[in-house]
């Protein structure tokens, strides 16, 4: 019971191991090689979502200075990794999908189980 | 003579060989006289330099000297004792010889220069690993020698000669990766793999069984022991008859060295008595010595007949060794002396006989005494040493052997020694008395007696006469050096003299 | 001169800068690209080196990047062990470049040579930050440069096999680093730090009050490290990649990429996480076992390809597999062992690889059984070959031995020869594989038929300095050996 209240307290985290799991389930299992790069975003994003929720301090401010200096502030920190983050992802999805396309011109199909049977047949 | 002109000889004799290698290789493209010339020279420099360290070794010195450390304990360094000096003796004698032989049986045939270059690298490694001082030294050079000697077992390049070779490397592998587990058992337990430390290994631990096993498989798989023996009557028999020669009455006792060091060096003997580790040495020998000997019955190809022969006798240096007091010693170390010397001569005058008349089965060897009495007088003297009729050097070895078993109350190894020389009779005189007295032909004049004697060259001829007549001197004749020497070996090691 | 404590930030800046040019000069100034790559990569080299002596004399040092100490800014830290892998980068991909100048023109379409230089300067550069750098998020980020850079230098070469290759590295290794992201996700939301030094200090406090985060980040870097590193059973990658790929990137990618990974995985369990609860979580069994599995799995299915380059793609699985061993067997010795194979298996591997190549330039076979009698035509790549093989098998003379060594003793260390018996069968299986291959090359009784270009003297050399590197490894191991146990000094 207590294990339950607890995760329902945590639900960005839980929301993000589920979309984790989601984008690799789909990355590793399912053939369209599309459908594998946005499960390589979503992996990514869920990724970041976590780290932005760590960075969630309750009842903290905006992270820009004001006068007093006593308030609590929401941890920056992560949000600025995740910015690096974004980038690196975006990079991969882009070197991906160009990947794809030659493969489709070269294949002639973006199906990566025709893809093995062209293959294994050369 | 002191101990640091020693240690400079003993590096030349093993880095001479190796040195000559890529300038024999490289006058073979010029000249084929100035190769063989070369090759020859390298052996008899190589067999003189030996012999010189004779009254070092007479008066009892040992050297152990270490020349660099490769890893933390592990070093390399050489050991002149009594045993190194003995095998490296014979070891350079037989490879001279059949440099000589070579001489005249390799002239017609390809890849010459190929087949001098190794000759003389293998009997550069061959004596490094007589010179070893510890036991890493004596793996790396073993693995060099049985991995070079590969190329002098498939010299021919035929199908069948490529086959045995490839059992031949699998095997020098396996036995090479034993040996290497065994080492680092011994560097594990005892912290050195010197042989100049007494014993290294004390306890019989279970560990310790392993190491000792694996040293078995290792050695015994190069002294063609039972159940490791199995690349040997393929291998010998495609070689190249001087080859041949090398590794059965060579090669083969570097096997015998590496499981005289272990048990000497590596264990001691109390330790190896007391755990009872003998008795698998003792079986192990048994069995290859009947075995060898009976499958050999069986064989129609001469050189294959020799070579199961060589099992069998291998296998009365294992018997020796796992007696060990100081008759079975000796008798080893004088068998070791003995067969190298009647298994070259055996081969050699084989190989004369297939060069000569191309005959390689005994069915069609009929007469061949007639035709080839010089080579069959050879063979004849060098079979009834192996058989061990007195006053030849095979009947001393035996009898040592079997007052060594006597000593130590085994009679059934006397026994086994008996059955085995029976055997060997069986198997022998086969080939001597069809190829003198045989009458071959049917029709009428077939049994007047032709002499028209077509031998061997006399360079062929020359070291199958030397080794013949050393069966004779070394048998039971006064001034039987080997057998003074094998003595003074089986005393040095029982009474400790180990470092 | 102020210029010198800059040095580790300046071997990776050059290195990326030099990826930046390399397009440019090669549009503009063609005839200046190539060498203008091999001397900055010299110049990396000798920092590495002076680097090294720095370290030998004063002990281990930080550097700050921007002057900001941790935990503000980015660490780059350099010990002995950093130094050590940073050096063996830097020296092996300017060799490997050496032979690739002339390689890549027979391989490569002409005008992608600019951009392969750039891709391959990012490469090295990554690598030379994996191997310094002390925190957590800017290995991320050097990660994902190498990862793109190595799958875009296999799929330079426009082929089919060398896409659908790529594409499954990448996808892969996008797993291994999401993987990784979320370990240090883990990590990062108990101990609120992301410098390698810092986490060590904060996580027994943190994993008091949160005991299962450690053990999710552990799995999670396991499988993060071990996709990239190609330890079984994330190896699946590999041949495909290895073997399509152009020789000088799998030269590359077997010698250095999975390595470098291999290190992290150590840095991360032996800095990263405290060793009381190392040893509470059983991952040195894990590696263990993974690599035993991966060494008798590799060398297996090595034997029955029949393509030269999947063979010797097999064969690293199994070799990486000796690296991780040693990192399980958790003993000083054993782990040298592991570290002094990973520089002897990647001058051997990449000198298989140059010497594949240079069968492929000159004769254009690649099935094994077509080798037969190349011997006579080609006798230094043979030779070469031949050595490379006696170093993978571990005959005595060659630096396979002296790793094997030490392997071995480690695992008689602890007390479990059952590894000792698992390395030695896998040197017979490598033997069983590569003999028949030289016996093949030299013994044939038949002329060789292919037609023969000839060989240009620029890709042999490589070849005589992997020859001569490998033998003097094997020789003259002190030197190394006596850094590594220095350098590991600090982690047992």
């Amino acid at each position: 019971m207590e294990m339950l209240i607890r995760i329902l307290h945590n639900y960005y985290y839980m929301v993000a191991i589920l979309l984790f799991v989601i984008g690799m389930h789909t990355m590793l299992t399912h053939s369209n090689l599309i459908k594998k790069v946005i499960a390589m975003n979503i992996m990514d994003t869920s990724v970041f979502l976590l780290f932005v929720a760590i960075g969630y301090t309750y009842g903290g401010a905006a992270p820009i200075v004001a006068e007093n200096s006593e308030i609590l502030y929401v941890n920056p920190l992560p949000g600025s990794l995740m910015l690096t983050g974004i980038v690196v992802a975006v990079s991969i999805t882009a070197y991906a999908l160009s990947l794809v396309v030659k493969i489709y011109r070269f294949y002639g199909t973006v199906d990566y189980d025709e893809i093995c049977l062209i293959r294994s047949q050369e | 003579m002191d101990e640091t002109t020693a240690i400079a000889v003993i590096l030349f004799i093993i880095l001479f060989p190796i040195i000559m290698t890529p300038v024999i290789m490289a006058a073979g493209g010029r000249s084929e006289k100035l190769r063989n010339a070369l090759a020859l020279a390298t052996s008899a420099v190589t067999f003189l330099l030996v012999i010189s360290l004779y009254p070092f070794i007479m008066r009892g010195d040992v050297v152990q000297h270490t020349f660099f450390e490769i890893l933390p304990n592990l070093e390399i360094s050489i050991r002149l004792d009594i045993l190194s000096f003995c095998l490296a003796a014979v070891a350079s004698f037989i490879w001279f010889l059949c440099t000589v032989y070579s001489l005249d049986y390799m002239a017609e045939e390809h890849g010459g220069s190929r087949y001098y270059a190794v000759l003389v690298f293998t009997l550069g490694s061959c004596l490094g690993i007589f010179l070893a001082g510890d036991f890493f030294t004596l793996f790396v050079f073993f693995e060099l020698m049985s991995l070079i000697s590969y190329i002098l077992v498939v010299h021919e390049e035929t199908e069948q000669a490529l086959k045995a070779g490839y059992k031949y490397l699998i095997m020098t592998i396996i036995g090479g990766l034993a040996l290497f587990f065994g080492i680092i058992i011994t560097f594990e337990i005892g912290g050195t793999v010197s042989l100049g430390v007494g014993s290294i290994i004390q306890e019989g631990t279970l560990l310790a069984l392993l190491a000792f096993v694996c040293f078995l498989i290792g050695f015994g798989m190069k002294a063609g022991m039972f159940p490791l023996h199995v690349w040997l009557p393929d291998a010998h028999p495609v070689a190249p008859s001087p080859a041949s020669a090398l590794l059965s009455g060579v090669m083969l006792k570097t096997g015998a060295y590496g499981l005289f060091r272990v048990v000497f060096h590596g264990f001691s003997v109390e330790l190896i008595q007391n755990s009872n580790w003998d008795i698998i040495l003792g079986i192990l020998a048994v069995i290859t010595i009947l075995l060898g000997s009976a499958v050999a019955l069986t064989q129609n190809d001469i050189k294959r007949r020799l070579a199961y022969s060589s099992v069998g006798q291998m296998g009365y240096v294992l018997l020796g060794l796992s007696v060990l007091n100081e008759n079975a010693i000796t008798g080893t170390m004088f068998h070791i002396f003995s067969h190298a010397i009647m298994k070259s001569c055996l081969f050699l005058a084989a190989g004369a006989i297939i060069w000569k008349t191309g005959k390689r089965l005994i069915s069609d060897m009929g007469g061949v005494g007639r035709e080839m009495p010089f080579t069959m007088v050879c063979f004849s003297v060098a079979a009834l040493a192996m058989i061990g009729i007195p006053p030849l050097n095979g009947f001393l070895s035996k009898w040592t052997l079997g007052l060594g078993a006597l000593d130590a109350n085994l009679t059934i190894y006397a026994l086994v020694l008996l059955i085995s020389s029976l055997l060997n009779a069986l198997y022998y005189l086969p080939i001597i008395v069809p190829a003198f007295f045989e009458i071959v032909g049917e029709n009428e004049n077939s049994h007047a007696l032709q002499l028209i004697v077509r031998d061997a060259t006399p360079r062929m001829l020359a070291p199958l006469v030397i080794l013949a007549l050393c069966t004779i001197i070394f048998g039971l004749s006064p001034i039987n050096i080997p057998f003074e020497l094998s003595r003074l070996t089986s005393l040095f090691f029982l009474e400790g003299g180990l470092m | 001169m102020g210029l010198e404590q800059h040095f580790p930030a300046l071997i990776i800046a050059i290195l990326f800068g030099i990826a930046f040019l390399s397009p440019l000069l090669f549009r503009w100034a063609r005839k200046l690209s190539a060498p203008v790559l091999i001397t900055t990569l010299a110049m990396a080299t000798m920092m590495a080196v002076y680097l090294l002596v720095l370290v030998y004399q004063g002990g281990e040092f930080s550097y700050y990047m921007g002057g900001w100490p941790p935990p503000w800014g980015v660490e780059f830290k350099i010990n002995l062990l950093r130094v050590y892998m940073l050096l063996i980068v830097l020296a092996i991909s300017l060799w490997i470049m050496v032979y690739a100048l002339k390689d890549l023109e027979h391989e490569l379409k002409q005008e992608l040579m600019g951009w392969y230089y750039s891709l391959y300067a990012l490469l090295v550069g990554s690598m030379a930050g994996i191997a310094l750098t002390n925190d957590l998020f800017n290995l991320f980020v050097l990660m994902e440069i190498c990862a793109i850079s190595a799958c875009a230098i296999i799929s330079i070469k426009e082929d089919r096999a060398c896409l659908e290759a790529s594409f499954k590295y990448l996808i892969l290794s996008a797993m291994g680093t999401g993987c990784f992201l979320l370990g240090v996700a883990m990590l990062y939301m108990v101990t609120g730090q992301l410098n390698y030094d810092l986490v060590n200090e904060a996580l027994p406090a943190a994993i008091e009050l949160y005991p299962n985060n450690m053990f999710a980040a552990a799995a999670l870097f396991i499988v993060a490290f071990g996709t990239k590193a190609a330890l079984f059973p994330l190896h699946v990658w590999l041949p495909d990649a290895h073997a399509s790929a152009p020789s000088p990137s799998s030269a590359m990618l077997s010698g250095l990429v999975i390595k470098i990974y291999a290190f992290a995985l150590f840095i991360m369990f032996y800095q990263v996480f405290p060793r009381p609860l190392l040893e509470s979580i059983p991952i040195n069994e894990i590696v263990l076992w993974l690599s035993a599995m991966g060494i008798m799995f590799g060398s297996i299915f090595a034997m029955v390809q029949v393509d030269l380059k999947k063979m010797l793609a097999y064969s690293s699985i199994g070799q990486i597999g000796y690296v991780f061993l040693g990192i399980g067997l958790d003993d000083t010795i054993a782990v040298t062992g592991g570290f002094y194979h990973l520089l002897v298996h990647a001058i051997m591997k990449s000198m298989l690889f140059m010497t594949a190549g240079v069968i492929i330039y000159s004769t254009g076979i690649r099935q094994i059984k077509q080798l037969g009698g190349i011997g006579q035509v080609l006798p230094i790549t043979m030779i070469a070959f031949t050595i490379g093989s006696a170093s993978m098998i571990g005959l005595p003379g060659t630096g396979g031995l002296i790793s094997k060594w030490y392997l071995a003793l480690g695992a008689l260390e602890i007390g479990r020869p059952i590894f000792v018996v698992i390395i030695l069968a896998s040197s017979l299986l490598n033997a069983v594989y590569y003999m028949p291959i030289i016996v093949n090359a030299f013994m044939q009784q038949e002329e060789f038929e292919h037609e023969v270009k000839p060989v240009p003297r620029q890709m042999l050399i490589p070849l005589f300095v992997g020859m001569a590197a490998i033998i003097f490894f094997g020789v003259f191991s002190r030197p190394v050996i006596s850094l590594l146990e220095n350098a590991l000094q600090i982690f047992f």
